[in-house]
């Protein structure tokens, strides 16, 4: 676990860094230059066949290619993809929270907090001398402004008297501030944290599977170059199989790497073979990954069939009023209900005849991300192709998110932002559904739980870092668009992990999981959220500070519009206060809500926030 | 007590106009009534039937659904100042002369153009007319939240506009899956008399 505290964050020599990931690529690129060499000058050269002939001068010269390859391999596995690039993934994430921990200290000294407690669980407190200060009256401007009275001079007037009895005002004032810029604090050291785990994940991965050399040259070698060889040819595939484990310890970065150094062969081969190794995995390209998904959907869809029939058969043979019954029953419907939402799923996406359909308002191909059955299930479905759209939005769905959605109402959603991020601009969006998470079933009491998010974050952290890895060009335009606990999911990866977006749509939110907009690590100016009347989030802000609060610090955008009289003169047909609509947007009273909700968002997704309003 | 996805179920929501099945007809006649106001009526690039999904205290209700129909004009046409500009003010008085509620209107500066959302409300069916002035210009009509129908239910209802019937253009097929049911034609069949043609 990283030892980070906010001090070393704070005087970290990212720019170092950098430079030891640069030189190891400066070291790859020379010695690549030797494993060549050892090809053309040795085995090719003064020990090729028309030089050096010998019972054994084959077998020196397999040994010596096996080695050259293995040493190649090495370069490009560990010293540039693990090492170097580790390298530059932490110097990257280290100086974005540098910057930001540069901005806080600076704040909590000049407010006069202090800065407490284990560097995973920081407290920011009023200092001893605010306490003072505030006690015997003297508080210092700042606090007399946020609260609103004139600084006491010292006599016993007017001002002193209202500082007397804003006391509880001044306190409540300062200990609201300290724990915003504790969230931010405890923000910013968790992405660190997190990044420097991370990073040592990577390295200590290689360090405890150091790769077998060919063996040497001996009375054994024959006997044993035949088992390396079939180990080499494995290697690829333990490769696949502990990144799609998720035990490899690289980033999406790195498996991009990884994947564009194999070769189309090997890449073929693990698409068509092992599909599971394939389809899930952020940094492989999009367009692989859904074609291994769309095997692996078809197989399970077809496995279902199987696995239904035996259960059908089980419960023939039971006594039906038997306990074991009723749980083989429960255990059927649940397999009907995962083969009727799946196929929904396959039919929404694929044509007739296999291939994959496309989304015709918007003429884009649908891809398959990733998908499952457990708990409420799961499904990213892009329409169109993040890797070469100008502007990415990722819909995070929000309570009782579900995989039946995937095909039903979180599909159309899904759609309707395509649809208008299409009208609203020239470039390319992709439009992702993102239930890459279990959502909660219920408001309560599983919506008032942050487990749900806490279980996503890494996900959701490892999806954004893919959009970056595989993207063809220019990165995207990234926004992850949450809506009601979707925000809450969003937040959280964004405080605790940190996500490759540029842009942050928080929906109907009932907290993001911290108090201000600084906590997410996005610039605040990208962080935006629906000021709709009609946001129904009766249980109350429960993660944590609404987001369309002022006190939270993010831009809010209108999702309705004052009502206009039918004639001039009917003013009482304006813009009324009490709202009583059933639906949350509004339309059973002829709210504009939904709509110009929908013009704010599709004017953010395509990068045009200037318009918003 | 807050509400659990199962109270949500368990409330009424007010009782709509339509089905999703009844909303087609009268949402595509309102298409068709604007289109005779619009001067010099250039015609659409295509129609599209889609839908959004409603909820209630933050839980969507599958029970329900948002019909829209969507015609936009072409990209060309979506650029002209009398279908930007001049067709946004005809609409907004014609609606307004029908009675119904003109329930937003604004202009939104955005990069290199002007964007507008117009927005009508029909009390009496709870129909919204949105014009939608963006990169393109759309004409959509919204049904409110109504109950959901089988697919079997939902008739065909030829587009306006100059959209061909069953055509690349005409985004329904969805929603007919054995096939948009428009009448086919003989690409050889002869007329009764060539008297007009000659």
């Amino acid at each position: 676990m990283s030892e980070l505290t906010w001090q070393h964050l704070r005087d970290l020599d990212c720019a170092a860094i950098r430079a030891l990931g640069d030189a190891w690529k400066s070291h790859v690129d020379a010695m690549l230059d030797q494993a060549e060499r050892l090809r053309t000058d040795v085995i090719d050269g003064h020990l090729g066949v028309e030089h050096y002939e010998s019972d054994t001068a084959t077998q020196v010269r397999e040994q010596i290619g096996l080695t050259a390859d293995r040493y190649e391999d090495d370069l490009s596995d560990y010293a540039s993809t693990r090492i170097a690039t580790t390298l530059f993934e932490a110097a990257d994430a280290f100086e974005k929270e540098q910057a930001e921990i540069k901005e806080l200290i600076p704040l909590i000294e000049q407010h006069d907090f202090d800065i407490e407690g284990d560097r995973h669980d920081y407290e920011v407190n009023l200092s001893g001398d605010l306490h003072q200060a505030i006690l015997t009256l003297d508080p210092p401007q700042w606090l007399c402004d946020k609260v609103g009275i004139r600084k006491p001079d010292g006599f016993w007037d007017w001002d002193t008297v209202k500082a007397l009895f804003n006391s509880v005002d001044l306190y409540g004032t300062a200990i609201e501030l300290a724990g915003q810029y504790q969230d931010w604090l405890r923000s910013v050291m968790s992405r660190a944290h997190d990044a420097d785990d991370e990073a040592a994940a990577a390295l200590q991965e290689m360090s405890e599977n150091p790769t077998e050399l060919p063996p040497q040259l001996g009375a054994t070698y024959d006997d044993l170059v035949d088992d390396y060889k079939t180990e080499l040819s494995q290697e690829v595939a333990d490769e696949a199989k502990a990144i799609a484990d998720g035990t490899s310890g690289m980033s999406p970065e790195q498996v991009n790497q990884w994947w564009e150094g194999l070769s189309d062969a090997e890449r073929q081969s693990l698409i068509e073979e092992h599909p599971e190794w394939v389809g899930p995995v952020d940094g492989i390209p999009t367009e692989q990954r859904d074609t291994a998904n769309r095997t692996l959907l078809d197989n399970e869809i077809t496995g279902l069939d199987g696995r239904i029939a035996a259960k059908e058969q089980a419960l023939n043979g039971m006594d039906p009023e038997s306990d074991e019954y009723e749980q083989a029953k429960a255990e059927l419907d649940d397999l009907r209900q995962d083969q009727k939402d799946l196929t929904r799923l396959q039919d929404h996406i694929t044509n007739a005849d296999g291939t994959p359909k496309t989304y015709e308002a918007t003429d884009q191909q649908y891809f398959l991300l990733g998908y499952g059955t457990e708990g409420s299930g799961q499904a990213i479905v892009s329409i169109g192709n993040p890797d070469t759209a100008d502007n990415v939005n990722a819909y995070v769905p929000g309570t009782t998110g579900n995989l039946a959605g995937a095909s039903g109402g979180l599909m159309d959603r899904t759609e309707t932002m395509a649809r208008d991020a299409a009208n609203a601009s020239s470039e390319e969006t992709a439009t992702v559904l993102w239930l890459g998470y279990d959502a909660p079933d219920t408001i309560v009491p599983e919506a008032m739980q942050d487990k749900w998010a806490q279980d996503g974050a890494a996900d959701l952290e490892d999806f954004t870092k893919g959009i970056r890895a595989t993207a063809e060009g220019e990165p995207s335009n990234l926004t992850l668009t949450g809506h009601s606990y979707g925000t809450t999911m969003v937040g959280t990866a964004a405080a605790q992990e940190g996500v490759e977006a540029d842009n942050l749509v928080l929906i109907a939110s009932p907290g993001t999981s911290v108090d201000t907009a600084s906590a997410l690590g996005v610039d605040e100016d990208n962080v935006w959220a629906s000021t709709n009347d009609e946001d129904v989030i009766q249980y109350g802000p429960v993660h944590g500070e609404a987001p369309v609060n002022e006190e939270f610090g993010a831009n809010t955008f209108t999702s309705d519009s004052p009502r206009e009289p039918t004639e001039w003169w009917k003013f009482w047909e304006g813009a009324t206060e009490n709202h009583s609509s059933y639906w949350d947007d509004g339309s059973d009273e002829g709210e504009p809500n939904n709509e110009i909700s929908r013009s704010n968002q599709a004017l953010i997704v395509t990068g045009q926030e200037e318009g918003v309003r | 007590m807050s509400p659990t996805v199962e109270d949500a179920m368990s409330e009424q929501p007010p009782a709509a106009a339509y089905t999703q099945a009844e909303s087609y007809a009268p949402m595509e006649a309102a298409v068709a009534d604007l289109v005779t106001a619009l001067p010099g009526f250039p015609g659409f690039e295509r129609r599209l039937w889609a839908k959004t999904p409603c909820s209630h205290d933050g839980l969507d209700d599958p029970r329900y659904t948002n019909v829209e129909i969507e015609y936009r004009f072409s990209q060309e046409d979506s650029q002209r100042a009398e279908v930007r500009e001049h067709y946004a003010d005809v609409l907004r008085d014609h609606w307004a002369g029908l009675g119904y509620e003109i329930i937003a209107d604004r202009s939104i500066a955005a990069r290199d153009r002007t964007d507008r959302d117009l927005i009508a409300f029909r009390p009496a069916d709870r129909v919204k007319l949105w014009y939608s002035v963006a990169y393109y210009v759309s004409i959509r009509i919204r049904s409110g939240c109504v109950p959901v129908s089988d697919l079997s239910e939902i008739a065909y209802v030829p587009p306006v506009g100059g959209i061909v019937p069953g055509g690349v253009k005409d985004q329904v097929g969805r929603y007919f899956p054995d096939g948009i049911p428009v009448e086919p034609t003989d690409p050889f069949e002869s007329p009764d008399s060539y008297d007009d043609a000659l």
